[in-house]
C-alpha cells in the first residue's frame, strides 16, 4: 500500500485504529481483522505495528527478573577489596564531586565508608567475581553477562523504576512491555503478551502498576498482572455456581443474539464482539492451564526449590515464567520487592538471596535445557545500586546503604547476549563508573535491538510528538551482543 | 503504515476537492501541506530556534517563500532538495526517520504549481461567524448545525441516514445527557407523545434531571486528573472530593462555562470569592503529589507547577506545551521562554514538593472547609480575642498608678531570679553518642557532631502557650543550614510541624510550624553569625500565633528581625518527636561541630529584662535595686514589662483570658477539614527557564505573560491567575470556545469535529467541518457559554436523530464516519456500563454527591483497600473511590481513563478481559439476580412476559420472536440445570452482598438471573446505537 512500508516507523497512534478500517474500504474480510483487533495475539506481522522487525532478532521473548528496591551491586557482583580496607573511614570528596544524594543521607554529617561484609570469590570458567550469598547463581556464571557499568539520574525508588520501565522518570510513558506488545505483538493468541507476576506478601518500596502500563499506548498493551490467588487474571472464573455448561449455554445465547444482528448486515463492531467473547471463553482454558503448575515433576521443583510449590512466590513465578515464555507470552516480567537495604544489610541481603537466588540460577538452567535460552533474554536487576557509604551509623557489620545511580550491576543471559562476559567497570570504590558507561536508555536500546528493533524507530505520536522508549537518547551496547 | 492523518487527508482530497478543470486536484495547504511540513521539517526547521538548520524556516510565510517560488517548483530550492537525486543533498537527510515518500513530494509538487497557497494554522486564527450554508435538503434541518453536516453530505454524494426509532433515540439521549437508561415508563410515555415537542420534552426533562450533572461530571473528572489520592508511590488518601461536588453542582446548576473555568482557575482571586469559589480552584492541586522519603522537594514542586501548564494547555487551549518545557516547540509556535512564562502564572502559591509522611497535615494552601455556625462561632471568638488583644496593647503602653507604686515600693522586694524555669541542661556531664564535652560558657559545653541528637524531656507547648528557651551556641562555620534545636519528628517527612531554631545562610530563624511553608510563622535575623564566637540566645514566644510574637534574642538584646512567614492557623503538637532535641534531626542538617552549653527551658514569654538577665546574670539584681530617682526612661520600660509579666494581677488576667479563647479558637480549628486550593504568596516566588527542564538548572528570570502568538488576537495582557482567566474566557480568544465546543461535539457524537480533541496545533488533525465548529463556538460565546442549550441542539439537530445502521456501502465510502451520514457507533464508556447494570437491577443507590463509595471492585485492585457495606457498593460509578496507583480496576477494564495526567478523550479498545468483568463480576452477577427477582415479582409464572420486559429493560426495545426464542431457549436449559444441581444454585445466588430472596422459585430466580447476566453482555446494551 505505501513505498514506506518498509521503512515503516509505526510512528502513528492511530494507523492500529486506522488499518483495520483501511483494510475494509480495500474490500478485505471482516472477521480475521476485526479479530486481530482484541489483543495483541498473532504473529509477529500481524499483532504489532511493525510489519516486520528491523533486523533479525537474536531474541523472541524477554524475562526480565525486577529486583525491586535497589540491590546492592557491592555485596552480590562488584567486589571492591578497597572498602573493606577503609571501612569506617570518610568517603573522600574527590570520589563524591559533589554528586546529589538522597535527602535520606545527603543531610548526614559523616559519610563512613562500608565494605562488603560478605566474602567474594571468582566462580566458573569465566573467573566472574561473586558473592558469597549467591550459591546458585555463582554455578551459572557462565552463562551470564554482568554488566556493571549501569547508571541512571534517578535517586528515588518511584522514578528509578519509572525511569527503567519507561524511559522516562515521570509517569505518564509506556513500558517496555507495552512497546514490545505494540511493536511485535504476541506469539500465542489465547494468552496475553505481556505478563506480570509480582512475588506475593513482600512489603518494601511499593510497585505501581504504571510500571507495566501502557501510557499513552492503547490499554491493550499493557502488562496483564497475573495474580497469585484463584484468579490469575481479574474475574476469569466464572461466578460460584455456574457450570461450563451453563456458561457456555449463555455464550452460545448470545452468539445467537449477535448473529441475528449481523442479518441486518456486516457490522465491524458486532463481529468484535463475537470474537471478544469467544476468546475470552478460550481464555478461561488457556490461562488456569499455564499457571497450573501441578504437571511439573519432581525434577522441576528440585532444581527451582522446594517454594516453587508455594504458589506466588518467586520460585513459582520464576517456573510460570518459564512455561509462559515456552507458551511464546513476549514479555514476562517479574517483581521481587524487598532489596531497599538502608539500614540492617546484612541479615537483609541474606534473606532476599535466600528468596531468589535458587530460582533465578534454576530458570536460566531450565530454559537452557531446553533449548529456549537461545532465543529468550533473561535479564536480572533493579533500578539502582547503593552506597559504599554507611546511611546512619556504621557498627561493625551492622550497617545500610542508601540509593546509589551512579553505577550498580545487571546480568542478562539467553537471547543474543555474550555468554560468561563481563562488561564495564567501577572505581575502586565502588562509586562511579571507570569504563564503559552503560546508561539506561542504551540498556533498553539494547534490549529492543535482540528482540530486531531500531530503537529509534518504534515510534508511537502522542500530542503531536513523536515518543519512542529510549526518549531521545540510547546506544546499543554492541559488546555485549553475541 | 501510514498515518490516520493521511488517510484522512486522503479521504479529504479525494471527496473535498473535486477534479479541477485541468484535471488536476487543487491542493489544500492547511490540512494536505501544512501537516507534511510541520511533521518532516518542522523539527530542524521550525519553531525551535536551538534546532534550527540553515537559518530557514518553513512555518512562517515570509521565510518559506524565500526558497519557494510560487507555480514554480523547479525554481524554488525547497522543492530543487525535497526532490534531488542525490540522496546526499536530499531533504529531510538521509539520516532522519520521517522521509518523504515519492507521492507527497508530488502533491508538495502540485501544491507549488497551483500558486503554493499559503495560509496560517487555522486554529490560530480568529473565529468569525460563518453563514448557515444553504442546502438542497432543506426538509432535514432540524437545527442550524445541520446545515453544515448537510453541505458536506450533498458535497460528497452521501444521503442523511434514516431518522432512528424514538426507542433507539430516548436511549441514546438518556446515556449521552444522564449516563443511565431510559426507564421503562419514560420510555413508554415518549413513544405515547406524538406532539411536536416529544423530543425537546425530553432533553429538558433530561437536562434537568441532577443526574445530568453526575454524568457530565465523569468526563471534568478526566480532565482534571481527578483521584481520592495522591498517587506517585505512597499514594495515600486525600480529601478532595468537595471539589468533585462543586463540579456536580456547577454542571446541574448550568453555570456559564467561562465562568466555570474562571473560578477553577482564579475562583480565590476573583474580588470577595466566596468559599465555593474557593474550592473550585482545587482543579489545578489535583495532580499526583509526592512523599517518598529522600525525594528532593524542588524537583518535585517544580514537578507540580509543570503538570498545571499541561493541564491548562490541554485542557483549554487543547495545545501540547511539555514539548518547550525542555526547548522551544518543534511544531507550534511557542519557545521555551513563553511556556516558563505561562509557567510563572502558576509557580506563586506557598507549597512544599512533598507532602508529609508522619502527619495528615493537608498539603498548604488549603481551605478551612466551615458550616456557617462554625464561621459564626470562629468570627466570634477572634472577635473576643482581638478585643483582649486590644485591652493588652492598651495595658502594656499605659503606665498605671499601681506600676508607680511598685516602682517606688515593692520593686525592692521582687526576688532578682528569673522565674517559670522548667528545665535546665548544664552539659557539665558527657553528652551522648558521640558528641564531645569541651570547654563551655560556663564549665563544660557539647561539641556536637551533627548526626547525634541531644534529646531533653521538656517541650511539647501549643500554639496557645507562650513559652522561652536560652541557650548558648557557637557556630564553627557559617552554616547553609544546621538544626541547632527543634521540637518535631522530622523535617520533609512530617513538613517541620513542631517549632524549631534554625541556622540558614548563617543566620538564626525561629519557626512554629503545622505544615511548611505554608501554615507556619518565621522569624529570622539579619544578619550572620560570626563563626567561632559564643553568643547568648532566647527564644520567646507569646501565644499569638503571629510572626510578631516570635522573637529572637542575641546576647540579651533584639537584633533586628525579618518575618519570613506570618501564616499560622492550625496546632503545631503531634506528630511525634514531642521535646526538644539539639544538634540533629531526621533526614535534616545537623549542628556539625556546634558547640552548645546552658540549656534553659520557661514555660512563659520572658520579658526582654529577664532575656537580658540570662545573658549577663544582673540585670534584674541591677534594676530592681537602682535608686528610683536614678531609673531611665530605659530602664523603666524594661520595669514596666516585668511587672506586667510577673506582678500586675490584671495583666495576669487577661493573658490568662487570651490563652483560654486561643484554647477554644484551637479547638474550633484545628479539627476543620481542610482542602489544598490556590492562594498567592505574599511574596512572589521568582520563575526561571529551566534548561532541559531540571529543577536545578535556572536560567533567565521571566514574569507571566501568555504566548505571543495570542497577541494579535486577544487584547489582553494578563499579570495573574484571575486576568489569565479573563484573557482565556474572552470572546476573542481563538481556542477556549473551540476546544470546549469540539469536547461536547465528542462527548454527544463519539469523535470530535476536531479528531485530537488534545492537539489543536499544527501536529493535531484539521476540523473535518471547520465553519460548523466556528458556528457553534460563535453561537455557544454569545449564549453566554450555556452548556445545556448547546447539548440541547446537538441532541434535537436531525444529525444526532440519524440511525446509526451501516450499509457495506457507507462503509466502505466513509470508515471512519468523517461525514455523519449516520450515527456513531461505540460500547457505552465504563460508568455508563456499570451504572447500568446497577440502574436496571433496582440495586442503584441515588445519592448525589458526598465522599467516595468503595465497591467491590476496590477489594481487588492492585492495592486492595476495604470495599463498602451497604450503599457505598451501589453508587453511581463518578463517586467510585479513585487510587491513582491502583485504580478500580473494572472501570479500567472498561477504558476509564488513569486519571494521572489531563485526558480529554478516552480509548475505546475491545479486550476480553471486559467480558470477564460483564460475565464474572459479582457486582454484575448479583445485579442479574436483583433484576431476576424484580421480574418474578412483577410477572410470576409469566415467563416470556419477564423475558420481553429484561429485554426491553435492557436495550430499551421490545425483542423480536427470534430474540425471545433464544431467550426461552437459555433460561430453559439453565432451569434444567439449576434443578438438577441445587446446591450450584444455591452459591449462585449467593454471590454479593445482597440477600437472595425467599418466597419465590430459586431456579427460577437462578435461570432468570443468567439470562439477564447474558443479555447484560449483548451488543444493543453495551453499545452506542
Amino acid at each position: 500500500m505505501n513505498s514506506q512500508a518498509n521503512r515503516c516507523t509505526g510512528y502513528d497512534a492511530l494507523s492500529q485504529l486506522s488499518r483495520r478500517r483501511f483494510l475494509e474500504t480495500f474490500g478485505m474480510g471482516l472477521g480475521g481483522v476485526a479479530f486481530s483487533q482484541l489483543f495483541n495475539q498473532a504473529s509477529a506481522s500481524e499483532g504489532g505495528i511493525l510489519n516486520q522487525v528491523h533486523h533479525r532478532p537474536k531474541a523472541k521473548r524477554v524475562i526480565f527478573l525486577c529486583q525491586s528496591g535497589g540491590p546492592s551491586h557491592l555485596d552480590l557482583f562488584d567486589h571492591k577489596p578497597l572498602l573493606k580496607e577503609k571501612h569506617g573511614t570518610e568517603l573522600p570528596d574527590s570520589i563524591r564531586k559533589g554528586q546529589r544524594l538522597t535527602a535520606m543521607s545527603g543531610n548526614q554529617a559523616s559519610l563512613p565508608l562500608a565494605g562488603s561484609p560478605f566474602k567474594f570469590e571468582q566462580r566458573g570458567q569465566s573467573g566472574a567475581w561473586i558473592s558469597e550469598i549467591l550459591p546458585h547463581t555463582a554455578k551459572v556464571v557462565d552463562q551470564l553477562c554482568f554488566v556493571k557499568s549501569l547508571y541512571t539520574e534517578a535517586i528515588n525508588h518511584g522514578p528509578a523504576v519509572t525511569y527503567i520501565q519507561t524511559g522516562s522518570q515521570f509517569p505518564g510513558r509506556p513500558s517496555m512491555g507495552a512497546w514490545l506488545s505494540y511493536g511485535l505483538g504476541s506469539e500465542n493468541k489465547d494468552l496475553p503478551g505481556f505478563v506480570v507476576l509480582v512475588t506475593k506478601n513482600k512489603g518494601g518500596q511499593p510497585l505501581v502498576s504504571r510500571f507495566w502500563g501502557s501510557g499513552f499506548l492503547p490499554s491493550r498493551f499493557q502488562g496483564v498482572r497475573f495474580r497469585s490467588g484463584k484468579d490469575p487474571v481479574l474475574y476469569l472464573s466464572n461466578p460460584s455456581g455456574v457450570s461450563g455448561q451453563s456458561r457456555r449455554e449463555m455464550l452460545d445465547a448470545l452468539k445467537a443474539l449477535h448473529d441475528l444482528q449481523l442479518e441486518n448486515g456486516a457490522d465491524p463492531l458486532i463481529e468484535t464482539r463475537i470474537a471478544q467473547y469467544e476468546l475470552a471463553y478460550r481464555m478461561q482454558m488457556s490461562i488456569p492451564e499455564v499457571t497450573n503448575l501441578s504437571d511439573e515433576p519432581d525434577s522441576i521443583y528440585d532444581l527451582y526449590g522446594k517454594d516453587a510449590r508455594n504458589p506466588g512466590t518467586y520460585a513459582a513465578n520464576c517456573l510460570l515464567a518459564r512455561r509462559l515464555a515456552e507458551r511464546g507470552v513476549r514479555f514476562i516480567q517479574l517483581y521481587h520487592q524487598g532489596w531497599d537495604q538502608h539500614g540492617g544489610l546484612m541479615g537483609g541481603i541474606k534473606n532476599q538471596c535466600r528468596e531468589t537466588d535458587q530460582a533465578s540460577a534454576a530458570l536460566i538452567q531450565d530454559l537452557s535445557q531446553r533449548g529456549l535460552l537461545e532465543d529468550t533474554l533473561v535479564i536480572w536487576g533493579g533500578e539502582f545500586g547503593r552506597t559504599n557509604y554507611s546511611q546512619g551509623k556504621l557498627n561493625g557489620n551492622n550497617f545500610g546503604r542508601d540509593h546509589h545511580p551512579r553505577c550498580f550491576t545487571m546480568w542478562m543471559a539467553g537471547g543474543g547476549i555474550q555468554p560468561g562476559t563481563s562488561y564495564g567497570q567501577t572505581d575502586a570504590f565502588g562509586y562511579n563508573v571507570a569504563e564503559n558507561p552503560v546508561h539506561l536508555h542504551d540498556f533498553q536500546a539494547t534490549i529492543l535491538h535482540l528482540l530486531g528493533i531500531d530503537h529509534e524507530r518504534l515510534t508511537f505520536k502522542y500530542q503531536g510528538r513523536h515518543f519512542r522508549l529510549t526518549d531521545v537518547h540510547g546506544k546499543v551496547i554492541k559488546p555485549i551482543l553475541a | 503504515m501510514k498515518t490516520l492523518a493521511y488517510y484522512l487527508t486522503l479521504i479529504l482530497v479525494l471527496v473535498l476537492f473535486p477534479s479541477l478543470s485541468d484535471g488536476e486536484e487543487r491542493v489544500d495547504f492547511a490540512t494536505q501541506i501544512k501537516p507534511l511540513l510541520s511533521d518532516r521539517c518542522f523539527v530542524c526547521h521550525g519553531p525551535d530556534e536551538q534546532e534550527r538548520k540553515g537559518d530557514l524556516r518553513l512555518d512562517l510565510k515570509e521565510d518559506a517563500l524565500e526558497v519557494i517560488v510560487p507555480g514554480k517548483p523547479q525554481e524554488s530550492l525547497f522543492f530543487k532538495r525535497i526532490a534531488h537525486e542525490d540522496p546526499e543533498e536530499r531533504m529531510p537527510p538521509m539520516d532522519s526517520k520521517r522521509q518523504l515518500s515519492a507521492e507527497e513530494i508530488q502533491l508538495i509538487k502540485r501544491w507549488i504549481q497551483q500558486g503554493a497557497e499559503w495560509s496560517d494554522h487555522w486554529a490560530f486564527n480568529s473565529i468569525k461567524a460563518p453563514e448557515i450554508p444553504k442546502i438542497k435538503n432543506q426538509a432535514w434541518i432540524k437545527d442550524p448545525l445541520d446545515a453544515f453536516i448537510g453541505l458536506q453530505h450533498e458535497k460528497n454524494g452521501f444521503q442523511p441516514a434514516p431518522e432512528t426509532s424514538k426507542e433507539y433515540w430516548i436511549r441514546r439521549v438518556t446515556f449521552d445527557l444522564t449516563g443511565l437508561p431510559p426507564s421503562l415508563e419514560e420510555i413508554d410515555a415518549f413513544l405515547a407523545d406524538k406532539s411536536d415537542k416529544a423530543y425537546e420534552k425530553v432533553v429538558d426533562r433530561l437536562l434537568a434531571s441532577k443526574r445530568y450533572g453526575e454524568r457530565m461530571t465523569s468526563d471534568w473528572l478526566d480532565v482534571a486528573r481527578y483521584s481520592d489520592t495522591f498517587g506517585y508511590q505512597v499514594d495515600r488518601d486525600r480529601y478532595v472530593w468537595p471539589w468533585r461536588d462543586y463540579v456536580l453542582s456547577a454542571f446541574n446548576k448550568n453555570l456559564p462555562f467561562d465562568q466555570f473555568i474562571k473560578e477553577q482557575l482564579a475562583g480565590d482571586l476573583i474580588p470577595n470569592a466566596d468559599d465555593n469559589q474557593i474550592l473550585a480552584t482545587t482543579f489545578n492541586r489535583l495532580h499526583p503529589q509526592k512523599v517518598e522519603g529522600g525525594s528532593v522537594p524542588e524537583e518535585f514542586r517544580v514537578e507540580y507547577v509543570a503538570d498545571r501548564v499541561e493541564t491548562f494547555s490541554t485542557a483549554f487551549l487543547g495545545l501540547a506545551m511539555g514539548c518547550a518545557r525542555c526547548h522551544d516547540h518543534k511544531y507550534d509556535p511557542i519557545s521555551q521562554k513563553e511556556y516558563y512564562q505561562l509557567f510563572a502564572y502558576f509557580n506563586t502559591i506557598d507549597e512544599a514538593g512533598l507532602y508529609s509522611y508522619f502527619t495528615n497535615s493537608t498539603p498548604t494552601p488549603t481551605l478551612r472547609l466551615k458550616s456557617d455556625a462554625q464561621k459564626k462561632q470562629i468570627a466570634s471568638i477572634e472577635k473576643e480575642i482581638q478585643s483582649t488583644t486590644d485591652q493588652v496593647q492598651k495595658r502594656t503602653t499605659t503606665s498605671t498608678k499601681e506600676f508607680q507604686a511598685w516602682l517606688e515600693a515593692q520593686r525592692k522586694e521582687y526576688k532578682p531570679e528569673v522565674q517559670g524555669q522548667i528545665f535546665h541542661l548544664d552539659f557539665e556531664k558527657k553528652p551522648g553518642g558521640k558528641n564531645q564535652s569541651v570547654p563551655g560558657v560556663q564549665g563544660k559545653a557539647a561539641k556536637l557532631t551533627g548526626d547525634d541528637g541531644i534529646q531533653t524531656k521538656v517541650g511539647n507547648f501549643n500554639r496557645n502557650q507562650p513559652f522561652s528557651i536560652g541557650i548558648w551556641i557557637q557556630t564553627p562555620d557559617v552554616k547553609e543550614r544546621a538544626v541547632v534545636l527543634h521540637r518535631s519528628r522530622a523535617w520533609t517527612d512530617s513538613a517541620s510541624r513542631g517549632y524549631q531554631l534554625l541556622i540558614e545562610e548563617g543566620r538564626l530563624s525561629f519557626s512554629l510550624i503545622h505544615f511548611w511553608p505554608g501554615n507556619a510563622i518565621r522569624v529570622a535575623t539579619k544578619e550572620k553569625l560570626t563563626p567561632k564566637k559564643w553568643y547568648h540566645v532566647t527564644l520567646t514566644y507569646d501565644g499569638s500565633s503571629r510572626a510578631s510574637g516570635l522573637k529572637i534574642f542575641l546576647d540579651g538584646k533584639l537584633p533586628p528581625l525579618r518575618i519570613v512567614r506570618d501564616h499560622l492557623y492550625k496546632n503545631i503538637t503531634g506528630s511525634g518527636g514531642n521535646h526538644i532535641r539539639l544538634g540533629e534531626r531526621f533526614r535534616d542538617k545537623g549542628f556539625k561541630d556546634g558547640l552548645v552549653d546552658e540549656l534553659k527551658v520557661f514555660d512563659r514569654q520572658l520579658s526582654a529584662l529577664e532575656v537580658k538577665n540570662l545573658f549577663d546574670e544582673k540585670s534584674l539584681k541591677t534594676l530592681l535595686s537602682k535608686d528610683h530617682q536614678k531609673l531611665s526612661s530605659e530602664d523603666k520600660k524594661f520595669l514596666l514589662e516585668l511587672y506586667l509579666f510577673r506582678v500586675d494581677p490584671g495583666y495576669q488576667k487577661l493573658i490568662k483570658d487570651l490563652y483560654e479563647r486561643r484554647s477554644r479558637r484551637s479547638k474550633a480549628v484545628d479539627g476543620l477539614q481542610e482542602i489544598m486550593v490556590m492562594e498567592e504568596m505574599k511574596e512572589k516566588r521568582d520563575t526561571f527557564v529551566l534548561n532541559r527542564g531540571a529543577y536545578d538548572q535556572p536560567q533567565a528570570k521571566v514574569e507571566s505573560e501568555v504566548p505571543s502568538l495570542f497577541k494579535d488576537l486577544v487584547n489582553k495582557a494578563p499579570k495573574n491567575r484571575l486576568e489569565l482567566a479573563e484573557w482565556l474566557t474572552d470572546p476573542q480568544h481563538p481556542l477556549t470556545a473551540r476546544v470546549t465546543v469540539n469536547r461536547f461535539w465528542q462527548m454527544m457524537f463519539g469523535e470530535g469535529l476536531v479528531r485530537t480533541p488534545e492537539d489543536f496545533g499544527s501536529q493535531g488533525l484539521p476540523p473535518t467541518h471547520p465553519q460548523l465548529l466556528d458556528h457553534l463556538s460563535i453561537e455557544f460565546i454569545r449564549n453566554g457559554w450555556n452548556v445545556k442549550a448547546l447539548l440541547k441542539r446537538m441532541a434535537l439537530s436531525a444529525t444526532y436523530r440519524q440511525s446509526s445502521r451501516v450499509t457495506p456501502k457507507l462503509l466502505e465510502k466513509d470508515p471512519e464516519n468523517l461525514w455523519l451520514a449516520r450515527s456513531p457507533s461505540h460500547r457505552w464508556q465504563a460508568e455508563m456500563i456499570r451504572d447500568n447494570v446497577l440502574a436496571t437491577s433496582g440495586l442503584l443507590v441515588e445519592k448525589l454527591g458526598g465522599k467516595p463509595a468503595r465497591p467491590y471492585e476496590v477489594a481487588v485492585s492492585f492495592k486492595p483497600v476495604g470495599k463498602d457495606r451497604g450503599e457505598g457498593l451501589y453508587r453511581r460509578s463518578v463517586y467510585t473511590y479513585w487510587k491513582r496507583t491502583a485504580p478500580a480496576p473494572t472501570m479500567r477494564t472498561l477504558d476509564a481513563s488513569k486519571r494521572d495526567v489531563c485526558r480529554v478523550k478516552r480509548e475505546r479498545t475491545s479486550s476480553p478481559l471486559q467480558a470477564f468483568v460483564l460475565l464474572n463480576d459479582p457486582q454484575v452477577v448479583e445485579a442479574s439476580r436483583a433484576l431476576g427477582e424484580k421480574l418474578i415479582q412483577k410477572h410470576g409464572e409469566k415467563n416470556e412476559a419477564a423475558l420481553i420486559e429484561l429485554f426491553r429493560l435492557l436495550t430499551s426495545r421490545k425483542p423480536k420472536a427470534s430474540e425471545i426464542k433464544i431467550l426461552q431457549t437459555l433460561y430453559e436449559g439453565q432451569l434444567k440445570g439449576f434443578q438438577a444441581d441445587p446446591k450450584s444454585r444455591d452459591q449462585y445466588l449467593n454471590v454479593g452482598e445482597k440477600k437472595a430472596p425467599k418466597g419465590i422459585s430459586l431456579d427460577r430466580l437462578a435461570a432468570l438471573a443468567t439470562v439477564a447476566n447474558m443479555l447484560y453482555s449483548f451488543d444493543e446494551s453495551v453499545t452506542k446505537r
